[in-house]
């Protein structure tokens, strides 16, 4: 029996040496890496190379630190994987991610400004978009109708002034409705969310050299619009800052219990399906702005990109060019609702007859920005987090709290860029 | 009396040992050594290499550098790593405090004769043996602003016009995690308490009944001074661990609002996940001292070194 045991551990070992698979790291839900399967067996149908799935969590922090622990390692495999557009700024500079030939890989048919910005270090092409995202409002059709407004609001103004004006109407029959939700928790959320209304007041984190000014006059404008939606006005509820993420806001929302609501595109579909309270009575808009300024989007999503210590770069880059094809890249919209990282799959009929709001979103992605490329990103967010999250607490004033974000920064940049 | 009877048997140990000859030594070293293998692979190992890393700075994107002290250095001025230290303190202790005193009781009170005395021990046992992960987002719920159960509670009862939001403070989130823990782990101390009070021998109770002491004398004149070792080891238990807190935390609060309960373990962690390993090494160096430090104390303050044979 051992003996029996020991040889078919031999053969495996052989088995494995002997044949050369491309390994690919991807996370998400079952259904999701059930067509990752699928596409990746009409990949080895076509061109012979065979794949193996790492299959990772739906946990962006798991994902993260799972690529990390091989990639620090400079470990062969993973050869291709799919990373966060937040990381790619640390993984670059840490020299894990080859430069991608663009021979094979031609960076033109993706979105312009996102390869442009979020896609290239040192001038080399390093990712490219397979799954692009933005902040977008979403807005109750029937209660602006029946409350007189005739489109959803442009500035964050109008939005408070039409949140009291529902609120007072609507709380008579629901005491838990509420103007606008939206993520403000301690966690990498806020930072999209703060991004988009600092930006949407000409503001920013960084300047166009790279210096941090967190605390321009810009930011401390949107920062107090921010607080005071939860302390003034209190259009958003208390647990704005405690508990509300992602999906704890979608379902304020999909209750019927928000007038607005700030989320990412995946929402969409999520508030069209049967059960939902607002089936048929949303719409979608690009997110308010401030007077004379223009409305933003905080760039989100995965990119494909080949690991520097992977032993098949060109089975690699092949396979890279096959995800992000047009063929594939529609698929996974009809498929997933995943938001192509090619704009031309956002003209083609029979997508935009399944996901209609595509349309909207092609011109949002356009200009969406994407939050600091800097190797030391995350720190900057974890710094800006507390910060920022205090303010929306009321225990820090919002001057106080970018006058401290911005020191703090100012020695994360001092220590980490030479 | 007792604590000298044992400090004789343990020296007579002593001089046992010193009759082996080197046959039953090399044999004695022999049967130790997987333990100390996996005590060295598993804990020696781990902690130096800890110990090590946090003396370089340890970044991807930046070449490795020898830092000596300076990560610790910069720990101490770091306004972020004092509050979370003194937190986690202020939190262990009161966690700690909390348990023992109500593990206590009930260790007394299932410890005596009445009927479903079995079944009350085995439902007590319920939140220990419910995973961290999966009672912290019940908390959690609970005491969720817009629909959780405590604030239907308290409005209904007419306690509070407005809702509380429980995460929202500082102060009342602190009161929430003391709260799920100590629900959370008092089961841990009723039964390491409940098996040091049957150890005790019966006969010396019903002596003292006997002779007229009070329920009240007996529990301190006989029942704690025996309990001592007993509480001592869950006491290390219970501190150490509570010191390391990070699964309850991390779901609940998840260090906030604003950082206010942020403890050693959520900070490391953080560090780990901005990969600068260096800094994530040094808290977990300090933590590992603390834990150290207590421990020790601990066993001095209990005269629990004496107990187990060892010179001080």
């Amino acid at each position: 029996m051992i003996r029996l045991l020991l040889c078919l551990s031999l053969l495996g070992l052989f088995g494995c040496e002997s044949e050369k698979v491309l390994s690919f790291h991807v996370g998400g839900t079952a259904e999701e890496l059930h067509i990752w399967e699928e596409i990746i067996q009409d990949f080895t149908k076509q061109n012979g190379i065979k794949v193996e799935m790492l299959r990772s969590t739906s946990q962006t922090e798991q994902r993260k630190q799972s690529l990390m622990v091989s990639l620090r390692g400079g470990k062969s495999d993973p050869d291709v994987m799919l990373v966060d557009v937040a990381w790619i700024a640390q993984m670059a500079a840490s020299n894990w991610l080859a430069p991608l030939d663009t021979n094979i890989v031609s960076p033109s048919p993706f979105f312009a400004s996102i390869i442009q910005l979020a896609d290239h270090y040192n001038q080399q092409l390093i990712g490219v978009p397979i799954y692009v995202d933005g902040g977008i409002l979403y807005y109750r059709k029937d209660l602006l109708e029946k409350y007189g407004f005739d489109a959803p609001p442009t500035t964050w103004a109008e939005l408070i002034q039409m949140s009291e004006k529902v609120m007072k109407g609507e709380r008579k029959s629901d005491p838990d409705f509420w103007g606008y939700v939206w993520q403000g928790a301690q966690y990498e959320g806020l930072i999209c969310n703060a991004l988009e209304t600092f930006s949407s007041a000409g503001g920013g984190f960084f300047d166009s050299l790279g210096k941090p000014v967190v605390n321009s006059s810009e930011n401390r404008e949107a920062l107090k619009t921010m607080v005071g939606m939860i302390q003034d006005s209190k259009i958003s509820p208390p647990n704005t800052y405690t508990t509300m993420k992602e999906d704890e806001v979608r379902l304020q929302f999909q209750n019927g219990s928000a007038l607005f609501e700030r989320n990412w595109p995946y929402a969409a579909s999520l508030h069209a399906s049967e059960g939902s309270a607002v089936k048929n009575r949303f719409g979608m808009a690009p997110l308010p702005h401030f007077n004379g300024h223009e409305s933003a989007s905080t760039l989100g999503g995965w990119h494909a990109a080949v690991s520097r210590f992977s032993d098949q770069k060109e089975e690699a880059l092949h396979f890279v060019n096959y995800i992000s094809s047009f063929e594939v890249q529609k698929k996974l919209t009809l498929r997933m609702g995943y938001n192509p990282g090619r704009p031309d799959v956002y003209e083609d009929p029979e997508v935009q007859k399944k996901n209609p709001e595509l349309i909207e979103l092609k011109s949002i992605f356009k200009n969406a920005i994407p939050r600091p490329m800097v190797p030391y990103y995350s720190n900057v967010s974890q710094i800006l987090q507390k910060h920022l999250n205090a303010a929306l607490a009321g225990t820090t004033s919002p001057d106080d709290a970018l006058s401290q974000a911005q020191s703090e920064v100012q020695a994360v940049v001092n220590e980490f860029s030479h | 009396m007792l604590d000298s009877h044992q400090s004789q048997l343990s020296e007579n140990k002593i001089r046992s040992i010193k009759r082996y000859n080197s046959n039953d030594l090399v044999t004695a070293i022999l049967f130790l050594s997987p333990v100390i293998l996996f005590v060295s692979i598993l804990i020696v190992f781990p902690v130096i290499g800890t110990g090590i890393t946090s003396l370089y700075r340890d970044v991807s994107y930046l070449p490795k550098s020898f830092l000596g002290l300076d990560n610790y250095k910069a720990l101490i001025f770091s306004p972020d790593f004092r509050a979370s230290l003194v937190f986690t303190l202020i939190f262990t202790l009161f966690a700690v405090a909390c348990e023992t005193v109500l593990g206590l009781l009930f260790a007394l009170l299932l410890n005596e004769e009445f009927r479903g005395r079995n079944v009350l021990r085995v439902v007590i046992l319920i939140p220990w043996a419910i995973p961290t992960i999966v009672s912290a987002k019940v908390w959690k719920l609970i005491f969720e602003y817009s629909y959780g159960i405590l604030n239907v509670i308290i409005c209904g009862l007419g306690l509070s016009d407005e809702k509380i939001n429980w995460l929202g403070t500082g102060v009342t989130s602190f009161w929430a995690l003391l709260l799920a823990e100590v629900w959370k782990t008092t089961p841990f101390m009723i039964l390491i308490l409940l098996a040091g009070l049957q150890a005790i021998p019966r006969d010396l109770t019903m002596q003292a009944r006997m002779d007229g002491a009070k329920p009240i004398r007996r529990l301190f004149t006989i029942t704690l001074p025996l309990l001592r070792p007993v509480l001592l080891i869950a006491l290390i238990f219970r501190t150490v661990d509570t010191l390391r807190i990070f699964d309850l935390v991390f779901v609940l609060t998840g260090g906030g609002p604003g950082g206010s309960t942020k403890t050693l373990s959520l900070l490391g962690y953080e560090f780990f996940g901005n990969d600068r390993f260096g800094m994530g090494s040094a808290i977990s160096m300090i933590t590992f001292l603390i834990a150290l430090a207590i421990t020790l104390l601990y066993l001095k303050v209990g005269g629990f070194a004496k107990q187990l044979g060892v010179k001080q």
